[in-house]
């Protein structure tokens, strides 16, 4: 009976739910039968649905428009099934809801709506707009398996919006500019993932979104990020060094004086000795490497691809940074880079590739922003399990004991 | 259950609250009024397209107001506080224009309405 608990819990479609309604029955059952043996497996059940209850929470953070919904929605495919805000539900909400995840938008808990920040002078980057108290009440609240009525707030009107009801997932996502500000919610997160986009990049990427839009000019894009700059130097960029994984994105090194921004130089920066997180390496764990695929097994086209791996301190912490500048052009060149990357926390063997290919739509698909995300989302996707694994075997321990 | 309805009753007030007609609120009276089913899909194109129209006025009045806030003083907190009024109007505007590129009329409809003839799928 024991066993056979331990092996539903470790897929991610498990039939606990369906046995959670019996929790009530089970607790009768317990007062009623005194046999050890009986009682055993009913407590076993019990708890190791209360373990799998627990949600499994994941911080990203990142300035706005730096890639938060891209990543998002290939983190929420990695897991299986679409986001899709909720059903029947404010349609300006910026809750995403799949199968197995959940994500929120941080943004719900600012306590000064646009009104409110215009009056006071202050940013949404300024922790002074946000209520951190709800947030960690709220976060806590999830994590422990409790629903809770959140906040909607309303990018389009500006307002603070009635909440809505949000249910305890499996995988809880909270993203937004402030995940890591607050210590107490920052202990909450199982794993935490900063968005490093340098200037250059963050100006480019900018142009190209607001370039369309009516009254925006090339000096309106430029005034709105130096205005933003000193609040997010000051209240945002410190989380990175809170981070557990941070993708910073640079201008390309092999493209000598580019400033068009197309070809990225994209490091993923892995923090050494987080629990259940094994950090990606190129051939040799914990050595350096440079290696430029292309050449007599791969031809590329120019610029072509250079990978390099190593190991680095990045604010006091050791970290090994896996880093790519270029671009794929065809899918061989993916497959091949796939094959020769390990501790990819992959399933079965091309996975990174079928993800990617599965979103070349997005932004991102072609290069180091699109693979890190990717891998990432399989790296988190490998914690929630050994969690969950973990967790039981715990709550098996205590039962025994 | 009981949260279910309490959702859906609170869904209505926030329709009633809500200054332009939600897409959403149509589909409770096709559940009462099934020949008033050709009827919704053009409503449900129209509320789309307004959308991005509205965030593009409110767009470029928030930038002539930024300019106009930091002329006096380019450091203080209402410059920043309007630009970044600015980005996140952007930002919202940029977000309405990808989910209008993705939404097909009738895949939507059919997602909230999947009994319907238009939407049947037969499998053998």
């Amino acid at each position: 009976m024991a066993v056979s608990t331990v092996y539903t819990v470790q897929s991610l479609n498990s039939t606990c739910s369906i046995s959670t309604p019996s929790k009530p029955f089970s607790q009768k059952h317990i007062l009623f039968f005194t046999t050890t043996k009986r009682a055993l497996t009913r407590s076993c059940r019990q708890i190791s649905c209360s373990a799998e209850d627990k949600t499994v929470v994941i911080g990203l953070a990142a300035d706005s428009g730096c890639g938060k919904s891209t990543f998002m929605r290939r983190l929420t495919s990695v897991f299986g099934g679409a986001a899709e805000p909720p059903r029947g539900g404010n349609p300006d909400s910026n809750t995403l809801i799949s199968d197995t995840t959940t994500v929120i938008c941080l943004d719900d808990y600012h306590s000064l709506d646009r009104t409110g920040r215009k009056e006071k002078g202050v940013t949404a980057l300024d922790p002074k707009a946000n209520d951190f108290d709800l947030m960690y009440e709220q976060v806590k609240a999830l994590k422990d398996g409790a629903a809770v009525d959140k906040p909607i707030y309303n990018h389009v009107s500006g307002l603070l919006d009635p909440p809505e009801l949000i249910k305890p997932p499996k995988i809880l996502v909270i993203e937004g500019l402030h995940p890591m500000y607050d210590e107490r919610v920052r202990h909450l997160l199982d794993f935490s993932i900063y968005l490093d986009i340098s200037n250059e990049v963050k100006f480019a990427w900018k142009i190209q979104r607001d370039m369309a839009e009516r009254g925006h000019s090339l000096e309106s894009i430029k005034a709105s990020i130096e205005a933003r700059k000193p609040d997010f130097d000051a209240y945002i960029d410190p989380q990175k060094q809170y981070a557990d994984a941070v993708i910073e994105v640079l201008p390309t090194q092999l493209i000598p004086d580019d400033n068009e921004g197309k070809v990225l130089r994209v490091r993923l920066i892995m923090k050494e000795g987080v629990k259940f997180f094994n950090p990606v390496y190129l051939f040799d764990e914990g050595s350096t490497i440079e290696w430029i695929p292309c050449g007599r097994k791969l031809t590329c086209s120019y610029p072509g691809i250079k990978f390099s791996y190593g190991p680095d301190t990045y604010y006091g912490h050791e970290v090994s940074v896996l880093e790519m500048d270029g671009q794929f052009d065809r899918l061989d060149e993916l497959i091949y880079v796939e094959s020769h990357l390990s501790n990819l926390s992959t399933k079965f063997y091309g996975e990174v590739t079928q993800q990617m290919l599965k979103h070349s739509d997005f932004p991102g698909s072609n290069n180091g922003t699109g693979l890190f995300q990717t891998i990432v989302g399989l790296k988190i996707r490998d914690l929630f399990e050994q969690i969950v694994v973990s967790r039981t075997a715990a709550a098996l321990e205590a039962a025994k004991a | 259950m009981a949260t279910v309805a309490g959702v859906n009753v609170a869904a209505v007030k926030v329709f009633a609250r809500a200054s332009e007609p939600s897409p959403k609120s149509v589909s409770f009276s096709h559940v009462n009024n099934p020949w008033r089913r050709s009827a919704c899909v053009p409503i449900r194109k129209i509320c789309v397209a307004a959308a991005p129209d509205k965030l593009t006025n409110k767009v470029e009045e928030s930038i002539k107001a930024a300019e106009e806030a930091c002329a006096g003083d380019a450091v203080s907190g209402e410059c920043a506080a309007a630009w970044d009024e600015v980005e996140e109007l952007s930002a919202a505007a940029s977000h309405a224009r990808d989910k209008q590129k993705d939404s097909d009329p009738l895949e939507t409809y059919c997602k909230d309405n999947p009994e319907t003839d238009e939407c049947r799928t037969y499998d053998n």
